[in-house]
């Protein structure tokens, strides 16, 4: 079963704070709990979110989420019952404005910038090309850990429904952006220029020209003036995902990992857990949302219902009562199963730090409700 | 009634967030056409299958797989599609060998914007309008589309092709899918929302999207609401004897869930009434149903009360 521990204690001093797991098991909410916890505690924290996440945006009280960081009042979190000694800064994740920001940085100068800025490859780029928007959400950790603005950044990740792309983005991004296979076959137009690949060229002027035949050559002269813009960037592409990933498994970083407790997204969970304890990126601990309580009163059956309801005036006590019992039934099966799953996460991953959230019947509308699940994080 | 419903358009795009049970409303609208004496085939795009766990049967990357009774499932991988659409294309085995083989190919295939996209919903148009012996080959296609956001890219896909293509077969080919896929008598769209907050939020956000693309939304299906048994003097009298000092453990308890299944009840009837009132849809509902694993008889139910819902089948 889960420990009373203090995960927002076993955060404190860390920089990076990298919130995984499936989809739509809650990553945001908890993200921005664990951040609130934090700066209650005197840290300067940015949350950077993912998804759109208005309800977590109103909770912050701040109307619009967007790419630059926007400070949480802190009147608002001392109405909540919590005390605020450090600051919060929320935003969200702007994949193409990131990117964007990447190009003018590394570009060698405004014409280039111009060019790569206007081709259609790149402005497809950040929503069409797999792991494009883990690469941004790298990039723009990587700006807040910069700017030196911030004790803490909690990143909340991407939904993918491999939440362990994450992790392989940066790289593969770079990749894609050197485009080795590719500038070797568009030969001059992209101005790769080794001539003993002549063999292998010819080959590959076969496949262009049928690309060319398919697609037309508009197609083909915009990704060759793609790659082509990036001559010269490549190295600042990798010199940035190397510095990336060597921070996120140095001692100043934390991964939590955040699952439902049913099969499927526990299952995701064991998966990543595993993933990064086995490439040996710094563990936090799992956080399991959204745990049904336990009701009262063990296995009792609830015997004196129908009396105590007749005495309430209820039209049908008897009835009433049966159908309140299922409903009792019902819930304590519900819990039951979910300490199941927590104990089968437990024994999948040789207890590993576990904490658990309430299931709420909405995720949280205010500061206030916020707080409480900052609270269960501290252990309840 | 000036649009066809759901259940009349042979190609229904199942379209949700994650986690909102677009896999499950798309399994149970393929199966109740089936049921109903379509030969129906249903779709899934991408690498992972949740068909399996549903029907207990795994779809096939290559030929659609039998399921159920005049059922049968497929997934779509765009790479295979790719590799389908050059052999007829090109027509010459090594030269597609060649081509599928090719790191190039393949950097191009993820460079070309949409072209994933583009393959996968020109496969799903082919199967659409496949004729065999002067009578198509599928009466219904359900697709179980990716991800709101993707999915949308999917539909999407054809119309990006044609500006973007200069010239050529694929252009002409995108202007055909497109065509059928915005043609309200041949495509339909239904949105998938379970009833939270965000989930709605979501669903109303990606109808509004397709609205603006002229793209055939049609209804909105409201998926895993919960129902309650409990009416409001239920409730009153259940409050009382929770706040009673001197009921027992097991009654409070037991008066506690009751309340909370009334709550929830009601939560998710406003919920539905958001959906409804912001995507000015149809809004199928569909009752939540714990076990959906083949031989439980879940799915079945899903199917049932999503045929019978005239969200789906159009008003009688």
């Amino acid at each position: 079963m889960s420990d009373t521990f203090d995960l927002v204690q076993l955060l404190e001093g860390r920089r990076v704070v990298v919130v995984a797991g499936a989809g739509g098991v809650g990553k945001t909410t908890v993200s921005a709990a664990l951040a609130l916890g934090l700066a209650a505690r005197g840290a300067r924290v940015a949350v950077v979110t993912i998804d759109p996440a208005r309800r977590l945006a109103s909770a912050l009280g701040i109307h619009h989420l967007g790419d630059t960081p926007h400070r949480v009042d802190p009147s608002r979190v001392e109405a909540a019952g919590m005390r605020m000694q450090g600051t919060l800064d929320a935003l969200q994740l702007d994949p193409q404005a990131t990117f964007d920001r990447l190009v003018a940085r590394e570009a060698p100068d405004e014409a280039a910038r111009k060019k790569i800025l206007r081709n259609r490859v790149y402005r497809h780029l950040s929503t069409g090309v797999a792991g494009a928007q883990e690469f941004m959400a790298v990039e723009r950790l990587h700006e807040l850990v910069d700017s030196g603005d911030y004790d803490v950044v909690v990143l909340d990740t991407p939904p993918a429904r491999n939440a362990l792309d994450f992790l392989d983005a940066p790289e593969r991004m770079t990749r894609f952006v050197q485009g080795r296979g590719l500038r070797l076959l568009l030969g001059p137009r992209a101005g790769a220029g080794r001539t003993g690949w002549r063999a292998l060229q010819a080959g590959g002027h076969m496949v262009m020209s049928v690309v060319e035949r398919l697609t037309g050559a508009q197609l083909l002269t915009d990704i060759s003036e793609f790659l082509q813009s990036f001559e010269g960037m490549y190295e600042g592409f990798s010199d940035r995902a190397t510095a990336v990933r060597l921070l996120l498994s140095s001692d100043s970083s934390r991964f939590v990992v955040v699952t439902g407790p049913r099969p499927e997204p526990a299952g995701e969970a064991i998966l990543l857990w595993r993933r990064l304890r086995d490439d040996r990126y710094p563990l936090g601990a799992v956080v399991v949302n959204r745990v049904h309580a336990q009701p009262a009163g063990g296995d009792d059956q609830p015997a004196g219902l129908a009396d105590l309801l007749r005495a309430a005036g209820a039209a049908d006590p008897e009835g009433l009562a049966a159908r309140a019992a299922d409903a009792l039934t019902a819930a304590r099966a519900r819990s039951a199963a979910d300490r199941h799953e927590i104990r089968s996460i437990a024994g999948a991953l040789d207890a590993p730090p576990i904490t658990t959230v309430p299931a709420l019947e909405d995720d949280p509308v205010e500061v206030a409700g916020l707080a409480r699940v900052t609270r269960e994080l501290e252990g309840g | 009634m000036g649009v066809p419903p759901l259940t009349d358009r042979r190609l229904a795009f199942v379209l949700g967030k994650g986690g909102a049970g677009k896999t499950a409303v798309a399994a149970a609208l393929a199966l109740g056409l089936a049921d109903a004496g379509h030969r129906t085939l249903l779709v899934e795009v991408g690498a992972e299958t949740r068909t399996e766990a549903l029907f207990g049967t795994a779809p096939s990357l290559a030929d659609p797989v039998e399921v159920r009774p005049g059922l049968s499932a497929l997934t779509v991988d765009a790479e295979l599609a790719t590799q389908e659409y050059l052999g007829i294309q090109l027509k010459v085995r090594p030269l597609v060998e060649m081509m599928a083989r090719s790191r190039a190919f393949h950097q191009v295939t993820q460079a070309a914007p949409g072209l994933a996209e583009l393959v996968t919903l020109g496969k799903i148009w082919d199967l659409a309008t496949t004729v065999r012996d002067g009578a198509p080959v599928w009466d219904r296609l359900v697709v179980d589309s990716p991800a709101t956001g993707h999915g949308i890219a999917l539909l999407e896909a054809a119309g990006n092709a044609r500006a973007l293509a200069g010239s050529g077969p694929i252009k002409d080919q995108a202007e055909a899918i497109e065509k059928v896929v915005r043609h309200p008598a041949a495509t339909g769209i239904a949105v998938v929302a379970t009833p939270e907050d965000l989930a709605v939020t979501e669903a109303v956000e990606a109808v509004q999207a397709l609205r603006a693309r002229s793209m055939p939304v049609t209804c909105a299906v409201a998926n895993a609401v919960r129902r309650s048994l409990f009416t409001d003097a239920d409730v009153q009298a259940l409050g009382a004897v929770r706040a009673d000092p001197a009921t027992g453990d097991a009654e409070r308890a037991a008066a506690q869930a009751a309340i909370a299944v009334a709550e929830g009840a009601r939560h998710d009837d406003r919920e539905v009434e958001v959906l409804a009132r912001d995507s000015a849809l149809p809004v199928a509902v569909l009752p939540l149903v714990p076990d959906l694993a083949p031989g439980s008889g879940g799915l079945e139910v899903l199917s049932a009360a999503l045929m019978r819902d005239p969200a789906v089948r159009g008003a009688a």
